[in-house]
C-alpha cells in the first residue's frame, strides 16, 4: 500500500499522517480510476444488491397500497399513540441525511480537504434519505392526495395555514431541505457529467450525459461563478441543515408532554442527526469503496476521521441524555421524573430504552482506541450498532411520552403493526434502489473536486511543504509532466 | 457571407501541458491586448479569473436579491393570512405573532437564495447551451477531463494565424481553429 511506502519514506507531520489522494495519480488516470465504474457493466454483486434493495421496495409498495386503501387504521396507532412509525422513522431518516449536507457544505467552509473524495457520497445519501422520510408523514396525514392543503394557496375552503404550528414549520423545512439539498448536489455534479460526455464511448450515453450536463465546457469564466455559486450554497446548507433538524425536534419541543418539553432538543437532535448519518456514511462507504475500487481516494484517514466525528457526536448525544435525565429530577416535576426514571427506565419499552444506551452511549466510546478507529470491521459493526441505537432512541421518545403521559386512564401500549414494519423496510428498500442506480450512473467522487485537490497537494510540494505531502506530489509532478 | 466575417467567427483553440503554462499564457496573451478570451479546464484555475481580467462575480448579489425576496414574502405571507385574512385565535396568543414566523421567514428566505444562486449562476453562464462553437474541435473533449484549453477569438489586425504563432511560442503542445455559428 502506498500509505506504508510513505510513513518509512518521511517524517510526518502529526496532522498529516496519511494520505487524501493516492500520490500515483494524475487527471488523466484519476479521470479513468474515477468514472471507471460507470463505463464498467455492473457485476453480479451489484444485481444481487439491486434485486434485494427491490425486493424491500416491493414491500413499500404493498404496505403504501394497503395504507391508502385501508386508512390509517391499518398502523399500530391508537390514541394516545398518535405518532408511531411514521413519525419515528421520518425523524431516523431526516437525522440520517444531515451527515451529507454536513460533510458537504461544513466541512467546505471549514477547508477540511478531507470531504472531497466522500462528499458527493454523503449528498446522495442526503437526497434519497430526505425522499424516504418524507413519505411518512404524508402518508400520515391520512388522505395523502390533499397534501397540497400542507401549503398556503388560496383555496375555496377560504382558510390558511396555522403559521404557529411546528408542524407547517416543518413542510417548509423538509421541503426547503430537500430542494437545497438537489440544487447543490446537481452543481457539484455538473462538472462530472461533462466529464462522462466527453469521455463516453457511444453517441447515446454522450447525449443522454451532455443533456444533464447542460453544455458545461469548463470556462474559466463560467468556474468564475461557479466557485462563488458553490461557496454560497454551502454557506446557505450550513445553517440550513442545523435549522431543519431544529424545527424537527420542535415538533416534540414546543408540546407540553412530559419527555418532549425540553429546552435542550434543538442541539441534542441536530447532534443525534449527525451521529447517526456519519455510521450511515460508514455503513454504506466501507463496502462501495471496495467494489468500486476507490481506496485511492477514500483512504483509510477518511474513514478514521468520520469514526472521530462520531465518537464527538455520540458523546454530545450522551451528554443529552445526561441533561434530560438531570433536568427531569431537578425540575422537580412528578410527570418528568416519572417518565424518566420509572416509565423509561423501567416501563413497557425498558428493552428499548436499555438498547438504545447501549447502542448510543457505550458503543462509541471504543473509537477512543486508533485500532477500533482504523479497524474495517470494527468500524462497520459500529456503525449499524449506531443506527440501530438512534431508531430506538426515535421511539423511545416518541412511543414512552405518548403511551403514558398525565392521565393513566388514557394510557395504551404501542405496538407496530406488518404494515408499519413493511413500509419501514420499504423505504430501505427505496433507499437501497436509489442508492444502486446513483452507483452505477454518476460519479460517486467529486471528480473535479479530487483533481483540483491532487495540484493543491501538488503545490504544497513545491513550495517546501514536508512530510507525507511532499513525497506524494513528488510523484504526482512525475505524472503529470 | 462575406470573408471577412467568416474569419471573426473562427476561434483559435490552444491546448497546454500544465495549468500553470495555460494561465501564464492567458496572462500575456491579455498584456498583448487580446480580448474576449476564455480557458477552459476540467476544474478552477488558481488564478485563471485574475489572468482573464474578469470583474467580481454578480452571483452573490443575486443570492442577497433572493434572501430578501423570500424573507419579505414569508413575513408579510404569513402576516396577512393568520392576522389579517383569517384571524385564528389559539388560546389567547397575539394575533400577530412574530416569533413564531421566524422558521418559515429562515426557511424561505434560503430556499430564495438557492433559487437565486443556482439560476443566477446558469443565467450568468448562458446554460444550459447543448452547442457551442468550441465542441468543433474533437480534441477540445479533454477540456472536461484533463486537458486545458485557451480560445482566443481574432481580432481586425491580428490573424487567426499570427494568434497561432504566438500561442506556440508561449508553450502550447497544441494549436487549432474552429469555425462556428456566432452566439
Amino acid at each position: 500500500m502506498a500509505e506504508t511506502a510513505a510513513h518509512s519514506a518521511a517524517p510526518l507531520d502529526p496532522l498529516e499522517p496519511r494520505h487524501l489522494v493516492a500520490p500515483h495519480h494524475d487527471d488523466k488516470s484519476l479521470n479513468e480510476t474515477l468514472l471507471d465504474h460507470v463505463w464498467r457493466k455492473p457485476g453480479k454483486g451489484w444485481f444481487m444488491l439491486l434485486g434485494v434493495a427491490m425486493s424491500a421496495l416491493g414491500l413499500l409498495v404493498i404496505g403504501v397500497s394497503y395504507t391508502l386503501f385501508k386508512g390509517i387504521g391499518a398502523w399500530g396507532n391508537n390514541q394516545p399513540n398518535s405518532w408511531g412509525f411514521g413519525i419515528i422513522n421520518f425523524v431516523w431518516w431526516v437525522g440520517i441525511g444531515h451527515a451529507g449536507t454536513l460533510i458537504s457544505a461544513i466541512l467546505l467552509l471549514f477547508q477540511q480537504k478531507w470531504r472531497t473524495s466522500i462528499n458527493r457520497f454523503a449528498e446522495a445519501m442526503t437526497l434519497f434519505a430526505v425522499v424516504c422520510a418524507g413519505i411518512f408523514p404524508l402518508l400520515h396525514t391520512g388522505r395523502p392526495w390533499f397534501a397540497f392543503w400542507l401549503f398556503p394557496y388560496p383555496s375555496t375552503l377560504g382558510a390558511w395555514p396555522q403559521f404557529r404550528s411546528p408542524l407547517v414549520w416543518d413542510v417548509f423545512a423538509i421541503s426547503t431541505y430537500l430542494t437545497v439539498s438537489a440544487l447543490f448536489w446537481f452543481v457539484g455534479l455538473i462538472p462530472d457529467l461533462a466529464a462522462l460526455r466527453d469521455s463516453s464511448k457511444s453517441l447515446i450515453q454522450r447525449r443522454i450525459y451532455g443533456l444533464f450536463a447542460l453544455g458545461w465546457r469548463g470556462s474559466g469564466r463560467h468556474w468564475h461563478n461557479y466557485k462563488i455559486a458553490y461557496l454560497l450554497l454551502a454557506g446557505l446548507s450550513t445553517p440550513l441543515v442545523v435549522s431543519v433538524h431544529t424545527i424537527v425536534s420542535f415538533d416534540f419541543a414546543v408540546s407540553q408532554l412530559p419527555g418532549w418539553h425540553a429546552t435542550i432538543f434543538p442541539p441534542y437532535f441536530v447532534a443525534g442527526a449527525v451521529f447517526s448519518g456519519f455510521a450511515m456514511v460508514i455503513t454504506l462507504i466501507v463496502p462501495a469503496r471496495k467494489y468500486l475500487k476507490l481506496r485511492d481516494v477514500i483512504t483509510d484517514r477518511h474513514l478514521e476521521n468520520m469514526n472521530k466525528v462520531i465518537l464527538a457526536t455520540g458523546l454530545i448525544v450522551s451528554y443529552g441524555y445526561l441533561m434530560e435525565h438531570f433536568i427531569a429530577w431537578y425540575s422537580g416535576s412528578e410527570y418528568e421524573i416519572w417518565t424518566f426514571y420509572v416509565n423509561r427506565a423501567r416501563g413497557p419499552y425498558a428493552g428499548v430504552y436499555w438498547l438504545m444506551i447501549t447502542c448510543n452511549v457505550i458503543t462509541p466510546n471504543i473509537f477512543w482506541f486508533k485500532k477500533a478507529r482504523t479497524s474495517i470491521p470494527i468500524m462497520w459493526v459500529a456503525s449499524i450498532v449506531v443506527n440501530i441505537g438512534m431508531w430506538c432512541e426515535r421511539f423511545i421518545i416518541i412511543v414512552t411520552s405518548l403511551s403514558q403521559d398525565f392521565l393513566p386512564s388514557s394510557w395504551d401500549v404501542f405496538t407496530p403493526t406488518w404494515v408499519d414494519w413493511s413500509i419501514y423496510i420499504g423505504t430501505m428498500g427505496l433507499f437501497g434502489t436509489l442508492f444502486l442506480l446513483f452507483l452505477k450512473f454518476v460519479p460517486a467522487v467529486a471528480v473535479a473536486e479530487v483533481k483540483e485537490l491532487q495540484l493543491e497537494l501538488k503545490h504544497a510540494a513545491v513550495h517546501g511543504a514536508d512530510g507525507v505531502e511532499a513525497s506524494a506530489a513528488g510523484t504526482l509532478t512525475h505524472g503529470v509532466h | 457571407m462575406a470573408t471577412e466575417t467568416k474569419v471573426l467567427d473562427s476561434w483559435v483553440l490552444a491546448e497546454f501541458a500544465t495549468p500553470e503554462a495555460l494561465v501564464d499564457a492567458t496572462q500575456k496573451m491579455r498584456e498583448k491586448g487580446y480580448t474576449g478570451m476564455d480557458t477552459y479546464s476540467p476544474y478552477p484555475l488558481h488564478g485563471g479569473s485574475e489572468a482573464l481580467g474578469l470583474p467580481p462575480s454578480r452571483v452573490p448579489f443575486i443570492a442577497l436579491g433572493g434572501a430578501l425576496t423570500g424573507l419579505t414574502v414569508a413575513l408579510s405571507m404569513q402576516t396577512f393570512m393568520n392576522t389579517i385574512d383569517y384571524p385564528l385565535n389559539v388560546g389567547g396568543r397575539p394575533l400577530l405573532s412574530l416569533p413564531a414566523w421566524v422558521p418559515i421567514t429562515f426557511e424561505l428566505a434560503v430556499l430564495m437564495a438557492a433559487f437565486g444562486i443556482f439560476f443566477g449562476l446558469l443565467g450568468l453562464s448562458r446554460l444550459p447551451q447543448p452547442y457551442h462553437r468550441v465542441f468543433e474541435s474533437d480534441e477540445f473533449r479533454s477540456a472536461s477531463t484533463h486537458g486545458y484549453w485557451l480560445s482566443v477569438p481574432p481580432t481586425e489586425t491580428a490573424k487567426s494565424e499570427d494568434i497561432m504563432d504566438q500561442l506556440k511560442s508561449l508553450g502550447a503542445t497544441h494549436v487549432t481553429v474552429v469555425t462556428g455559428e456566432n452566439e
